[in-house]
């Protein structure tokens, strides 16, 4: 991987492709595009690569759980050592121009922080004072494993505060630097933005941000990610018993999503499997209304956790603080349809996956269609990563929910069909 | 086209070999057809074998009436005209042998056998539906179909299907309630419920267990079902099915309703389970690659995914892998078609000359290397050889051989037992102890726990391994026999071994280990074997401080004590 440098290896290819995010499916294809001697150029909006799923925690108990999550780390590794793919981190498409190529230009906002200095000491991250102001990310892609985040640090507020800076042994903090201009040339682009994650603020009655025990599934992930145990966050302490609510989001007609995130069952099967696995004092419950199919042989998983959660296929009602930091769910029993009150410890929403917040403006630039839900459209159905514009191609939740195998699966059918645009897969001919 | 990138192996000579640009295509179903007409596209050659008669036929994930059999017909048409195929109907696959690049393979056809010379395979076989009636307890009569069955019906016209004509009935689909049902057997059901319920006097019902939905589209369909007026009862458990020939009645408990339900259906619809082809289980034994719990024929671990096998060179596709809609079947046959052109590229690869070598002096051809590869990566030319193309470098067959006659270029034995030396020399009072880390998971694990994960062990030397099935009893008893004090052997979990049983052999010799450290008078802990993933860093500092405790229990190995003294 290069780091945004312009220059060009000598035997370097004359195709290129833009890919823009990377997460899985960005990272997927450029991987796969590399490995038919494609130049990449990756623009991501972050200061990491990874997207949302290299966060997420493993799963496994004695078995592996095959949710995936490992796959987004061995994948970037391999593009972080491919020379044939440029990374653009902090960077956003501000226009692109198409001739016979994409001509681009990318506003790229600086990293402030040195990766040739650095030596991820975690110094700045210790001693920030403004909470969230310095992000650690999940895996080493060449680049710092922290970064500035502008949004929180005090010194982009009202330049108070220049801590990090000052402190940095290495002296690899400069927050004078400021954002810059790079443009370019493709012969292809293939769309991996991804999602972003459904606001439970927005399903006000599970008072989520109100209730500090009602947290999101994303939050749990990066809990046993960041800490390997759940805790519950008024007082720190174990829960003994768990309530997982599916479809926060997803599948809610009076919201619009009239679509299933499709990853919501898995990932809370998963999650509770490796929780109980670790404590098996811990009573979890899933509330649902289907539970959806994840990975091979669904009917064997699906029994084995039945072994260990209850699931209860009711959608709970109303949500209120109950006795000491439980919180009580409130839903009608299955069996009669009896109103009862149940109090939880911790209560997980299970968060769908909504389309991201830049499609629209992303879609004018580059004169796609979204569809009804606001997702990138595909134009046949038996391959949607197709657009109604020649050379540009869809991979992964930018067109639409789907889970990380999935997501993989897409980027290389986008890369296949970039490949074949550009006519590099006409090999023998 | 591109020079194709060189595996692994830094430094170690390479060499460019030919490899066969003809692929070969198991199975003539719609998936196969896909990847026959990618290939050909590219300039490959294509041998496709179909155990039928007959190419293409229905999809195994839809009915005829729900694809555009126009487009179908002409991509067969367009495959079957096309210069440098050759299909091969009638015949099956006997024998796969060789390796990635140049593979022979068997057939026989009407009594006779032939081989053709291949690069690469792609596994195609479509799936097949099987009625679930008997599992409901339902025996046949004219009145109870499975779900494909009736789309037969319904695809006929009404004037031909007096089953469902002649004023109202009321048509009720049984789903996912002896099993759970999949996304794709789901839109059949609600596709042909608004069918009937479309048609005039016909009441449609579905009674199921979990709605599968997680597919593009498919809430918008079930929305517009309830809309049109199917009715629809979720069910936790099989119902209560009475039959008296066509008279069947089912009783079961609504929840919505809270109350028993008795439904006397005119017409009933039983799912059907869509199962491996029945040739799955041979075809995976001819090709030498593992199948899954249900018969699919890849195993059920991520590293393979999207389309890959246990051995290099051989990729399956679509139904072959697991119930598949077609567009699905054609994602996957891009993806495949991505892999045969990365492997065979324009007829030339450049590989390391050799990855393991086989010293013959001490190879005393017992095959076990032979029987373990997980990679069937070894072939028997008069003498064992290991193809460098299909090996993956894990190991696994140097530390089974009995007689030490294997190594691998990348990780030789006399280098791993400096790197043991090394670590009883490092001069800590505390417990010293070696971690034999997974390249794969414990060794990313360990990077990132020296960057985030607090403070390690002090006395900790991780060495690299490709596979913890590469940790051979030697080096656990060499690094004993130096004077450490513990060792850790670190492996991916179950069913997340890149080569299949690679933790399993660790663990087997973590349990010989212990059971000679027994022997020799030492204390069985004082050697652990356990699982981790790469994104696990906290619990790499969990499992090395946990084992430094136990090491401080213990005190020093009573061989450092002797040493010191």
């Amino acid at each position: 991987m290069k780091q945004g440098s312009k220059e060009h290896s000598p035997n370097h290819s004359p195709k290129k492709v833009l890919v823009i995010g990377g997460g899985i499916a960005g990272l997927s294809a450029a991987w796969e595009l590399a490995r038919l001697a494609i130049d990449v150029d990756i623009v991501e909006k972050g200061p990491f690569l990874g997207g949302h799923a290299i966060g997420f925690c493993c799963k496994a108990t004695d078995e592996c759980q095959k949710c995936g999550a490992c796959s987004v780390a061995a994948r970037l590794l391999e593009v972080v050592q491919e020379p044939r793919i440029t990374v653009h981190l902090m960077s956003e498409l501000k226009s692109v121009t198409r001739n016979s190529t994409h001509r681009y230009v990318l506003s790229k906002r600086p990293l402030y922080i040195n990766p040739d200095r650095c030596t991820n000491c975690g110094l700045c991250f210790d001693k920030c004072p403004a909470a969230g102001a310095i992000v650690r990310g999940y895996a080493k892609t060449g680049t710092s494993l922290y970064a500035i985040n502008e949004a929180q640090c005090l010194y982009f507020k009202d330049g108070t505060c220049r801590l990090c800076q000052d402190e940095c042994p290495e002296q690899a903090i400069d927050l004078d630097q400021s954002a810059r201009q790079v443009s370019g040339e493709a012969d292809a682009i293939i769309v991996a933005t991804g999602f972003q994650v459904f606001d439970a603020k927005a399903r006000p009655r599970y008072g989520y941000g109100i209730n500090r025990n009602v947290i999101t599934a994303l939050e749990l992930e990066r809990m046993l990610r960041d800490k390997a145990q759940v805790l519950r966050p008024s007082d720190n302490k174990a829960p003994k018993t768990i309530a997982f609510i599916q479809c926060v989001g997803s599948r809610d007609h009076q919201l619009h999503h009239g679509f299933c995130s499709q990853v919501c069952c898995g990932y809370a099967m998963r999650m509770a499997e490796a929780i109980s696995h670790r404590d098996s004092g811990v009573q979890i419950s899933i509330f649902y209304m289907d539970m959806q199919n994840c990975g091979k042989n669904f009917s064997a998983f699906y029994e084995r956790c039945k072994e260990h959660v209850r699931f209860v296929r009711s959608m709970p009602g109303d949500l209120f603080q109950g006795e000491g930091d439980q919180v009580t769910l409130c839903y009608a029993t299955e069996r009669d349809g009896r109103p009862v009150k149940k109090p939880f410890d911790l209560v997980v929403l299970s968060v769908g996956i909504m389309p991201g917040a830049s499609n629209v403006r992303l879609a004018h630039m580059l004169q796609l269609d979204l569809d009804k839900h606001g997702f990138f459209a595909f134009t046949d159905p038996m391959d949607k990563t197709t657009t109604k514009q020649d050379g540009i191609f869809l991979a992964g939740t930018a067109q639409g929910p789907k889970d990380i195998a999935d997501s993989m699966g897409q980027a290389g059918q986008a890369a296949q069909r970039a490949a074949q645009y550009l006519g590099v897969m006409a090999c023998l001919k | 086209m591109p020079e194709v990138a060189s595996l692994s192996g830094q430094g170690a000579p390479m060499e460019e070999i030919p490899m066969d640009t003809t692929v070969l295509i198991i199975g003539g179903g719609w998936s196969g057809i896909k990847v026959a007409h990618e290939l050909i596209d590219m300039g490959y050659g294509v041998v496709l074998a179909e155990s039928g008669t007959a190419m293409g036929g229905e999809p195994s994930g839809h009915p005829w009436a729900s694809v555009k059999k126009k487009e179908l017909t002409a991509l067969l048409d367009s495959v079957k005209e096309a210069d440098g195929i050759e299909i091969l109907t009638a015949t099956t696959l006997v024998s796969l042998t060789g390796v990635p690049g140049r593979f022979q393979a068997r057939f026989e056809q009407g009594g006779e056998s032939f081989e053709r010379a291949v690069g690469a395979v792609v596994v195609a076989l479509e799936t097949q539906r099987v009625s679930l009636a008997e599992a409901y307890g339902l025996r046949g009569d004219e009145n109870i179909l499975t779900q494909s069955q009736l789309e037969h019906v319904c695809a006929s016209g009404k004037g031909e299907a007096p089953l469902l004509g002649g004023g109202s009935k009321d048509v009720l689909f049984l789903v996912g309630l002896q099993q759970e049902a999949s996304p794709v057997a789901m839109e059949r059901a609600i596709q042909s419920a608004l069918q009937v319920q479309c048609t005039g006097g016909l009441q449609a019902t579905i009674l199921v267990g979990n709605v599968k939905l997680a597919q593009h589209g498919l809430e918008t369909l079930y929305k517009e079902s309830r809309e049109k007026g199917v009715l629809y009862f979720k069910l936790r458990e099989t119902p209560h099915i009475k039959q008296n020939g066509a008279d069947v009645s089912i009783s079961f408990f609504d929840n919505v309703i809270h109350d028993q339900v008795v439904l006397r259906p005119d017409v009933l619809v039983v799912e059907e389970a869509i199962r491996p082809h029945p040739q799955a289980s041979d075809v995976g034994q001819a090709l030498g690659i593992d199948r899954d719990g249900e018969g699919f024929l890849q195993p059920d671990n991520v590293h393979f995914l999207s389309t890959r096998s246990n051995r290099e060179g051989i990729y399956v596709v679509g139904p072959a892998r697991l119930p598949s809609s077609l567009a699905q079947g054609w994602k996957d046959a891009q993806n495949a078609v991505l892999e045969v052109c990365q492997l065979l590229g324009t007829g030339k690869r450049v590989v390391p000359k050799e990855k393991a070598k086989i010293h013959r002096g001490k190879c005393t051809v017992c095959l076990t290397c032979f029987r373990v590869c997980p990679h069937g990566a070894i072939y028997w030319d008069n003498r064992a050889v290991i193809s460098p193309t299909a090996c993956q470098g894990c190991g696994i067959c140097a530390s089974e051989c009995p007689m030490d006659a294997i190594q691998l270029v990348d990780f030789r034995d006399d280098q791993i037992e400096d790197q043991i030396l090394q670590g009883t020399a490092t001069g800590v009072d505390g417990p010293q102890m070696i971690a034999f880390c997974c390249q794969n998971s414990a060794f990313e694990a360990a990077q990132m726990a020296r960057v985030t994960g607090g403070p390690l062990p002090k006395g900790l030397q991780i060495i690299k391994v490709p596979c913890a099935g590469k940790v051979d009893v030697d080096y656990i008893l060499t690094a004993f026999k130096a004077g450490v004090d513990g060792v850790l052997v670190l492996a991916c979990h179950k069913d997340n071994c890149k080569s299949q049983q690679g933790n399993t052999f660790a663990q087997w010799r973590v349990e010989d280990a212990r059971r000679m450290l027994e022997e020799s008078g030492l204390e069985t802990d004082r050697v652990r074997f356990a699982t981790i993933a790469s994104n696990m860093p906290l619990e790499f500092v969990r499992i090395t401080r946990e084992m430094e405790d136990k090491l401080n229990q213990l005190g020093h190995s009573p061989i450092r004590k002797g040493a010191a003294a």
